[in-house]
């Protein structure tokens, strides 16, 4: 997720999930208000199935990460990867 | 106005007892303890008894519906505490301690230390629905206070990595038993704090934990007594982010489950409320693939009106065009547009395999049903025939020689013999010099 550009502009396969899916949702709701010219739904309707996709990508593919948040010396905080047997039972 | 001296009835003195006795907030909702004396049963099902100490007694009754359903009946001579509240039975003019649970004495310490913290917490507002935030949909990140070594924990994983494993979960761990635990289970809240707090600071309010999961498996109530610990309580109400609590099995009910905005009954339950079931939204995606497809064919037929739109503008031809050239230019028009709508539609094919599959078919029947429904006009056209253009006053001029129309002035030549043909019948003419015509 990124605020700094819209993410519409950025390419579909490097959207993250919940962009590409406020991306669709945007897309479809545009294409049953209709009212646009055929070139435009068509586009419209090219860019929503891409979507799609990228979204079921991302939904079939992900992995869990998993985190833990630990306290460095000093008391700064960190999150570090672990797994879910190799937590550490330490704050 | 009242003299101030009035006999009253004994009803009204019973209801005067009796309204004073209801005003005092304390005798609504009180604990008693003491020893039971003589338990008689009514036929109703209700017990009655007295609680006695060395100063006093007071009669107590317990209504059958309560009264069932309780695992402790009273017995003469044991030590009980009950709870319940006290009022007026002015038939008989008793004061009387309406009983609706009674523990025995000492062993119902964790239920009573229980039901006095959540009366006196209740009573601030702490767990008031108005005090409950919704919870974000589909986070991207969830905090849970729980211990690394637990079930809890790993049954938390094995949810969010079978459901929706989009999501990045951080454990900040924990003492989840022990006389340690409610601090423990504090600090954890309040390091969840500093992290959220700090990311923000950073501009990476997107990086930090949306919500928090406070979990821990199932065990006896001395377990599972920190999450009781006023201390844990407020903790959770004052945090910082929504929490959902997973403490114990279905049928424990801790306070953290009073002051948690949304409760679970189990660790996999609260993982599972949090974040949805990945097949369940991949499908309701294909309906949303599915609107689209009806919505890109909506385009299509919306092409297929300005079509129409064209046909209504070769309606409106004028009479003699429509004569001879009705058909054609219908034919024309329609292949014109069909052609280009084509070209659209295999372009866009080209692009999207999709696509091709989905719109051509439609735009394909519905141009097939826009076609017939020319040809129809068309042939409504020519059933009208000439006749009806006759009427209105215009010739048709053939010649004679070979029966061919005559549309331009180059096609006859001085003296050709014609035939004329008006609405009525036919006449012969023939032609002067065409080259003589004026203008």
């Amino acid at each position: 997720m990124t605020n700094q550009t819209d993410p519409a502009d950025a390419p579909i396969d490097q959207l993250s999930f919940d962009d590409a899916l406020a991306a669709l949702q945007r897309t479809v709701a545009e294409l049953e208000a209709g009212g646009q010219p055929l070139e435009r739904s068509l586009a419209l309707y090219e860019r929503g199935v891409a979507l799609h996709e990228r979204c079921a990508k991302l939904l079939a593919e992900a992995e869990l990460k998993v985190q833990q948040l630990v306290t460095r010396a000093g008391g700064a905080l960190e999150t570090i990867d672990v797994t879910p047997d190799s937590a550490r039972d330490t704050e | 106005m009242d003299s101030g001296f009035r006999i009253l009835s004994v009803g009204e003195a019973a209801r005067a007892i009796a309204t004073t006795v209801r005003a005092d907030e304390q005798l609504r909702d009180l604990w008693v303890e003491g020893e039971v004396g003589r338990v008689t049963i009514s036929s109703a099902g209700h017990a009655y008894f007295a609680l006695k100490d060395d100063r006093a007694q007071l009669q107590c009754v317990w209504f059958r519906d309560d009264r069932v359903r309780s695992p402790f009946q009273p017995q003469t001579g044991l030590r009980v505490v009950a709870h319940g509240r006290v009022d007026v039975y002015e038939a008989q003019g008793a004061l009387q301690l309406y009983v609706d649970s009674i523990q025995p004495s000492g062993v119902g310490d964790f239920a009573i230390r229980f039901e006095q913290l959540k009366a006196k917490l209740a009573a601030e507002g702490l767990f008031g629905s108005e005090r409950k935030r919704p919870l974000p949909q589909r986070p991207a990140v969830v905090a849970v206070v729980s211990s690394p070594s637990g079930a809890a924990w790993k049954d938390v994983c094995q949810v969010f990595a079978r459901r929706w494993p989009l999501t990045r979960v951080v454990l900040v761990a924990c003492q989840v038993q022990g006389d340690g635990a409610p601090e423990s289970i504090v600090r954890a809240l309040r390091r969840i704090e500093r992290h959220v707090g700090q990311l923000t600071e950073a501009g990476r309010a997107a990086d930090a934990p949306a919500l928090t999961i406070v979990a821990r498996g199932g065990g006896s109530a001395e377990d599972l007594w920190a999450f009781n610990d006023e201390r844990v309580v407020r903790a959770i109400v004052a945090h910082t982010l929504p929490v959902v609590s997973g403490v114990g099995h279905e049928v424990d009910v801790t306070l953290t489950d009073f002051a948690a905005d949304v409760r679970a009954a189990t660790p996999t339950a609260a993982a599972e409320l949090v974040v949805p079931d990945r097949a369940e939204f991949a499908s309701a995606l294909a309906r949303g693939a599915e609107r689209m497809r009806v919505a890109g064919g909506r385009a299509v037929v919306a092409a297929l009106r300005e079509l129409e739109a064209e046909r209504r503008v070769l309606d409106r031809l004028n009479p003699a065009a429509r004569l001879a050239a009705s058909r054609q230019l219908a034919g024309d028009l329609l292949d014109r547009a069909t052609r280009a709508l084509r070209v659209r539609l295999a372009n866009v094919s080209a692009a999207e395999d999709r696509l091709a599959a989905a719109l051509p078919s439609i735009a394909l029947r519905l141009l097939g049903e826009r076609r017939a429904a020319l040809a129809e006009a068309a042939a409504a056209l020519g059933v009208l025939g000439p006749q009806a253009t006759l009427e209105r006053g215009y010739g048709i001029v053939r010649r004679a020689a070979d029966d061919a129309i005559v549309r331009d002035p180059a096609e006859v030549s001085a003296g050709s013999r014609l035939r004329i043909r008006v609405a009525r019948g036919e006449f012969p003419a023939t032609a002067d010099d065409p080259r003589s015509a004026p203008g």
